[in-house]
């Protein structure tokens, strides 16, 4: 079996989780090219090594970030979003 | 207090149907009608020690959910758990479940005496400025106890958690797959006799209610009322 780290509720069966992509910075949708938000919102770099996923813990719909290692399948390290962002992303609105 | 029957009663448990048929008494509480002994004639308080199995559904609760529910609830005299996965008594018998660190589900006592989760949806109000939304925790919820002696053993055919109560203390919650479904497993205990709250999709409590009866089988448990859980206390 195994087990993935949740940082809410400790370790779990890898059954209860769900994957979410890779962790990419979102380009500012007011400025970004067309070709950047396709490459944000559709494409992966999908690279050999450690990478930033998002995964999501089923039973508590908690959404948290783990470093896994894409070749071993090791997870390296598991943290809540709020590591990486700090503040509420505000959109404005097409009239602003 | 008097008998009488589900369908009789705007609220009512989800599973009511499946608990008639297993010769469920029902009497009326407050607003609703809730299992308090079955027909066979066995002692169901023997029973609840041993392993048993009950549907606490029709029981109020509620929930309150966003990053000011701590404090809005400080405001409102609740003594919230210190962290997440913790649930904590309040002096009224309620037992408040803090599931993350702005996530909270009040639940009642087995008498039904504590007003805290109604007096708390009275006071509630939507605030612009304030992040704390109301969970109504009642209508998504199934809410079954599973006590006794063999109960961890029980759970471990159904639930990848260690359960045990020299791991699992008292007033701990556990969000896990139970029998493949998401629940809310808490243990709190009634009396000397270790029990587990569980919190399942109220969809899904006609599918949980007969796999938990399977499970529970080998253990020689059974199906208990409300009042063999109050003489536990």
């Amino acid at each position: 079996m195994k087990i993935m780290p949740c940082p809410l509720n400790g370790p779990r069966n890898i059954s209860e989780f769900a994957y979410g992509g890779e962790v990419e910075l979102m380009p500012d949708p007011n400025t970004s090219s067309s070709e950047e938000w396709a490459e944000y919102v559709f494409f992966s770099d999908n690279p050999a090594g450690v990478v930033r996923e998002w995964w999501c813990h089923s039973a508590t719909s908690y959404w948290f970030i783990a470093e896994r290692n894409t070749v071993t399948d090791e997870i390296v390290r598991t943290y809540p979003p709020s590591e990486l962002f700090k503040e509420r992303v505000e959109f404005k609105k097409e009239s602003e | 207090m008097a008998t009488t029957q589900p369908a009789q009663h705007l609220r009512r448990s989800m599973i009511y149907r499946v608990l008639t048929e297993a010769g469920a008494e029902f009497e009326v509480l407050a607003d609703t009608a809730v299992a308090m002994r079955y027909a066979d004639g066995g002692d169901e308080v023997v029973l609840a020690r041993h392993m048993g199995l009950a549907d606490l559904s029709p029981l109020s609760r509620t929930g309150f959910k966003g990053g000011d529910t701590p404090d809005w609830l400080v405001t409102q005299h609740v003594a919230i758990p210190d962290g997440p996965g913790q649930a904590r008594r309040q002096s009224d018998g309620a037992l408040v479940l803090r599931l993350s660190a702005d996530d909270h589900v009040i639940v009642s006592d087995l008498h039904a005496r504590s007003e805290l989760p109604a007096r708390l949806e009275a006071s509630w109000q939507l605030s612009a400025g304030r992040m704390c939304y109301h969970m109504p925790r009642a209508e998504s919820y199934c809410w079954f106890v599973i006590t006794g002696e063999c109960a961890t053993e029980m759970l471990a055919k159904v639930c990848g958690v260690d359960l045990r109560v020299d791991k699992f203390d008292e007033g701990r919650i556990a969000q896990t797959s139970l029998a493949r479904i998401n629940a809310v497993i808490v243990r709190n205990d009634l009396g000397t006799t270790p029990a587990f709250y569980v919190l399942a999709d109220s969809a899904s409590a006609d599918y949980l209610w007969p796999c938990l009866v399977d499970a529970m089988q080998e253990f020689e448990g059974g199906i208990v009322g409300l009042a063999a859980l109050r003489a536990l206390v």
